[in-house]
């Protein structure tokens, strides 16, 4: 009897095996999985320091060129268009980064001084423009955070159309993604200036508005 | 965390878990997969052969049974012709007038259970063992099986290793992998005194067990599992012998495929019902074998959930986008797609792994064994479940069942 027993125990023995071999693989996943995510968290809140840092580099630049009348325009737009590539890169990057994140929190709070910053280089392109005769183009995307399937669809569309527009055009544009809804007052004063009701929407060196999806070819004979 | 990630996370620890399972039993069995005990005794024993319209199988399916390597006093035959429409009955006079150990059997349609239950009341050996009639034993696979009953009086019941006879077209190959596959689990399963099906093809049974329990449940879809269910929560044993083999016939056509896999499931699902309460109670059965075979269906369930909302995620995108298209969108943007490492990512590929070194080994004797065979298998062949276990809930939900085998 106490040999049936020990032969039966150590015959089902396995199923204890086998379930401390799947723990194992979990908390290997869950372990890999977390280290994975918590850099890209750490990699995006580093970002957006070093952001930070360039934004108030480039505020105090902006102020230096409106105070002195001898500026240098070239070296301002380069500044201006340098910070708004690696922005406008690093914006896809957090975008997606958010989209597959499956265990870290919203980075909300992260976003909106992102918005802001965006916003800001925006207001900054506006005054470089005003101040250098145009020399560039500005498109700005704004877009909306609450997305159903046919908004996800629509916004999906725009922004590959944006990012092809951007590869062709390289420093003749800057693209400013800017999350309208997100409840910022200086955001919203801008959507008001600019009379922009429907998200998402484009606005073209600040003259254009075009609402929801437009080709390709639509949006570029509106640059200059 | 969302709760379709904990969902997805669920699931793969039980995938895991599972295929871990088998892949264990493996290793640590492998040398002892094709063992069989030899019989010293060779005890009597009775073949069961109900066939309802086989006019084109039940000859050869006699044959086979004739051929069989076995002491020819200790063997006999009956086969019982289950109210066929077809030539049937004729062709099995002809080999009982010729044949004295084989008895003829002749009723109304009652279907296969109630068949094999009237026939068990003219069994006098002290084995039986059911054939169907469209399946075909090899010459050595009794003398591979009658041995396990020597091994221990718990034993009842020993099954086959089922293999396919007709491998002509894509149904039928993948059938032909699928029973395979379905055999090595089956044969890892006896290592933990857990084989819950004796199929249909060739399974032996203790005669003296098998009355004592009523025979087959003629109310039940599935009567092999159900017997098999019911001697385990009776404290008998079941085993397999992988050496013995046994060819049957598969469905040729998707519909036909379609009537078995609900008929299976709608089976199995009663079984579950009927045997519910022994569940986390006692002994293997009702720890392992009930919480097995219920969270196959469970899983396969909520995987089917998982699957339905992926693709309707995908479809409602490219639906949505697709409109864009005529406004300028680069067809090439439509179908792109972004691949970053996450959590299920990692999970998904270790599951993915697992299951091609399971498949791999499953599929050592098959003609498709190669890696496209069993990315085949797995991406197209086993995705089809989908439908009969579906139409089986529907019908379950509808109160339908019926004798879904022709």
């Amino acid at each position: 009897m106490v040999y049936e027993i020990v032969k039966l125990r150590s015959k089902h023995r396995i199923f204890i095996e086998t379930l401390i071999l799947t723990f194992l693989i979990l908390i290997i996943g869950l372990f890999l999985g977390f280290y994975i995510e918590y850099n890209r968290t750490k990699n995006i809140i580093e970002d957006y320091k070093s952001f930070e840092i360039e934004a108030l580099n480039l505020r105090l630049q902006n102020y230096y060129y409106q105070t002195i009348e001898l500026a240098d325009c070239d070296r301002a737009i380069q500044e201006n268009l340098r910070f708004a590539d690696e922005i406008y890169e690093k914006g896809l990057k957090i975008q997606k980064y958010e989209d597959v994140n499956e265990l870290t929190e919203d980075l909300l709070l992260e976003k909106k001084k992102y918005v802001l910053l965006k916003t800001e280089l925006w207001l900054n392109s506006i005054l470089l423009k005003q101040k250098c005769k145009n020399p560039f183009n500005t498109i700005s995307y704004i877009y909306t955070q609450n997305e159903n399937f046919a908004k996800e669809a629509e916004q999906s569309a725009i922004s590959n159309v944006l990012g092809e527009i951007k590869k062709d055009k390289g420093n003749d544009v800057i693209l400013l993604p800017i999350a309208g809804d997100l409840d910022l007052s200086s955001v919203n004063l801008f959507l008001r200036v600019y009379n922009i009701t429907y998200l998402p929407s484009i606005v073209i060196n600040e003259e254009i508005v075009l609402e929801g999806f437009h080709g390709k070819e639509k949006i570029v004979q509106y640059l200059k | 965390m969302k709760t379709i990630t904990i969902t997805y996370i669920i699931m793969f620890f039980f995938g895991i878990y599972f295929l871990l399972l088998f892949l264990l039993l493996h290793f640590k069995n492998w040398n002892k997969l094709y063992d069989y005990p030899p019989s010293k005794r060779f005890p009597t024993i009775t073949f069961l052969v109900p066939a309802y319209n086989e006019e084109k199988s039940i000859g050869n399916t006699i044959k086979s049974l004739l051929n069989l390597t076995y002491p020819k006093d200790k063997k006999k035959i009956i086969i019982i012709n289950d109210g066929s429409k077809d030539k049937t009955a004729e062709i099995i006079r002809g080999f009982v007038k010729k044949y004295k150990n084989i008895k003829f059997l002749d009723k109304k349609n009652s279907g296969k259970a109630d068949s094999l239950n009237q026939a068990l009341k003219l069994v006098n050996t002290e084995l039986f063992a059911v054939t169907d009639a469209d399946s075909y034993p090899e010459k050595e696979a009794l003398i591979k099986m009658v041995g396990f009953f020597e091994q221990d009086e718990k034993i009842a019941a020993v099954t086959s290793r089922v293999l396919v006879k007709n491998k002509n077209n894509f149904i039928e190959k993948y059938q032909d992998l699928d029973y395979n596959v379905i055999a090595w689990t089956r044969k890892l399963l006896d290592y933990v005194d857990s084989v819950y099906v004796t199929n249909g093809p060739l399974s032996i049974y203790n005669t003296k067990a098998a009355k004592k329990l009523g025979g087959f449940d003629p109310k039940n879809m599935t009567e092999d599992i159900e017997i098999t269910w019911h001697l385990l929560s009776k404290g008998y044993q079941t085993k397999m012998s992988y050496s013995a083999k046994v060819y049957t016939t598969v469905p040729s056509r998707i519909k036909q495929w379609i009537n078995q896999r609900v008929r299976w499931n709608l089976g199995g699902l009663q079984t579950i019902y009927k045997y519910k309460k022994y569940a986390l109670r006692e002994n293997i059965f009702g720890y392992f074998v009930i919480t097995y075979v219920t969270f196959s269906f469970i899983l396969a369930l909520i995987g089917i959930i998982l699957l339905a909302r992926f693709f309707w995620l995908k479809f409602s995108n490219y639906l949505f986008l697709s409109p864009y298209l005529l406004q300028g969108y680069n067809p090439l943007l439509f179908f792109k797609i972004d691949f970053y490492f996450t959590i299920l990512i990692i999970f998904g590929l270790s599951f993915l792994a697992l299951s091609i070194v399971y498949y791999k080994l499953a599929l050592r004797d098959s003609e498709k064994r190669g890696i496209f065979g069993i990315l085949i298998y797995a991406f197209v062949y086993r995705p089809l479940y989908t439908i009969p276990l579906l139409m089986s809930i529907y019908k379950l939900i509808k109160g339908e069942f019926g004798w879904y085998t022709k």
